[in-house]
């Protein structure tokens, strides 16, 4: 008797697990039903980040030549006229400094990579990871050493440029870019190559583990500024 | 009585063995719906980048539009010098501009900093984060002590002397940043919990932010000339 009773109560408990199990199971199909939903409009959002993506594209490109063209009507217009061939090269000039135009040069390469050693370091992780704050550091030094034009992963270093830090990506220019950053610049190699300096901040880095390589080139490409600079709350004042 | 032992086993191992399919056939779910979570989370990034290259794509075809426009009228006016010149002036004074050679003014704010008496100094990157994050929320101008901040500005600190350098120009506190942006973008840039002015509060520094609907910023006073880029 007493053994029909404990098997009854185990069997009793196994059936008040299996409902249970079952229960719970259709209540997260029936979840997972609604985000397969959801999935088709993430779909559909991808789809259409892609189609503005290839639009920009295509525009990007129209515009760099029509810059080309506007260039040379500059040129042909001002030709004549020595005070406006002045202002015409100061504009070409202009460009190349703003980040309007690209440009070519002699210059460094620098590459930061995220430290490998996460999970075996004693250091601490975090500090094994690139920063916005390096990235904007080695840019400040970089300008302090000479550096004419900038990139960091082809995002052209503008006035209005900010890097901003996003989990484990870095926002710049409107754009989201992850390690490894590699950071181009312009201007006399050998000065820019001293950022290597003892005691500089990429030994800094490198000291705190993050991988970190610099290298001189006789050229170097740097492109245009991806995006339009556009004041909405800034005047000139007249000149009087 | 043998056989009935045996019909419970039977019938209890088959409990079991459903029981553990159910179980892995929700673990297996359950797995699953971990992966659609993380593309929920996706869902509201993607409506981010979407208005984003939306954004991105109408700028760059307004300013194809207008170099569109600019080449006609270099084309048709090519006959009178006039013309051309006022084009030429208005593409300089735009470039001028963007470089940072003309004086502006706008509404935004103008935030000053003094070091407190102890401890460690306001610091050359602490001027760098601030004026980053500024440009992040969309600064239009920015100067520290009247230096302008222009794409090719400089936040060094000088050992030998101790003091911070603007555009290799020595700086002085109090630092006198004033920025032309919207203003509540430009005070919630550096306010707010965790934010650059809390943190130097903290440290036991001031910091007063003033809003101010005309503020005239300076142009840059130093040379701008390149040797290596073409």
């Amino acid at each position: 008797m007493t053994k029909k009773r404990t098997i009854s109560i185990i069997l009793g408990i196994m059936c008040f697990a299996l409902t249970f199990g079952i229960f719970v199971q259709v209540r997260t199909i029936r979840s997972t039903n609604s985000s397969i939903g959801q999935n088709q409009e993430a779909n559909e959002l991808r789809d259409e980040i892609l189609k503005y993506k290839e639009r920009y594209d295509n525009r990007f490109k129209e515009l760099e030549e029509a810059e080309k063209e506007l260039e040379k009507e500059r040129e042909e217009a001002t030709k004549n006229n020595s005070e406006l061939e002045q202002a015409q090269q100061k504009i070409t000039e202009g460009n190349k400094i703003t980040g309007m135009t690209e440009v070519t040069g002699p210059g460094v390469t620098i590459t930061l990579t995220d430290g490998k050693g996460i999970a075996t370091s004693t250091l601490n992780p975090s500090q094994v990871i690139v920063h916005d704050l390096d990235v904007l550091s080695v840019v400040n030094e970089l300008i302090n050493a000479g550096a004419e034009a900038i990139s960091i992963n082809d995002q052209r270093w503008v006035l209005t440029t900010a890097i901003s830090c996003r989990g484990n990506t870095i926002d710049i220019n409107g754009e989201r870019i992850g390690a490894p950053f590699v950071i181009k610049a312009i201007g006399l190699p050998e000065y820019l190559a001293g950022l290597e300096r003892v005691g500089g901040y990429l030994e800094l880095m490198r000291g705190d583990g993050v991988g970190v390589t610099l290298e001189k080139s006789n050229s170097i490409t740097i492109p245009k500024y991806s995006g339009v600079i556009n004041f909405e709350y800034l005047q000139n004042v007249e000149e009087r | 009585m043998k056989k009935g032992k045996i019909a419970m086993t039977i019938t209890i191992g088959i409990a079991c063995f459903a029981l553990v399919t159910v179980m892995m056939m929700q673990f297996k779910v359950v797995n699953e719906t971990d992966i659609t979570a993380i593309e929920d989370m996706q869902e509201s990034e993607l409506k981010t980048q979407l208005a984003n290259w939306k954004t991105r794509y109408e700028e760059i075809d307004a300013q194809y539009q207008e170099v569109a426009q600019r080449i006609e009228e270099y084309k048709n006016d090519e006959e009178s010098n006039n013309e051309a010149s006022r084009l030429v002036q208005e593409e300089l004074e735009q470039t001028n501009t963007l470089l940072g050679l003309t004086d502006v003014h706008g509404e935004g704010i103008v935030i000053t900093l003094k070091s407190g008496e102890d401890g460690a100094a306001i610091s050359a990157d602490d001027l760098l984060v601030i004026v980053n994050a500024l440009k992040f929320a969309g600064a239009e101008a920015i100067s520290i002590n009247d230096e302008r901040i222009v794409n090719t500005t400089d936040i060094v600190y000088i050992s030998a002397g101790s003091f911070i350098k603007v555009n290799g120009q020595r700086i002085l506190e109090p630092y006198v940043i004033k920025v032309i942006g919207n203003q509540s973008h430009m005070e919630s840039a550096v306010t707010g919990t965790g934010g650059k002015v809390e943190e130097l509060q903290t440290l036991g520094h001031t910091v007063t932010i003033e809003k101010d609907n005309d503020i005239t910023i300076g142009k840059y006073n130093g040379e701008i000339e390149t040797k290596y880029i073409e």
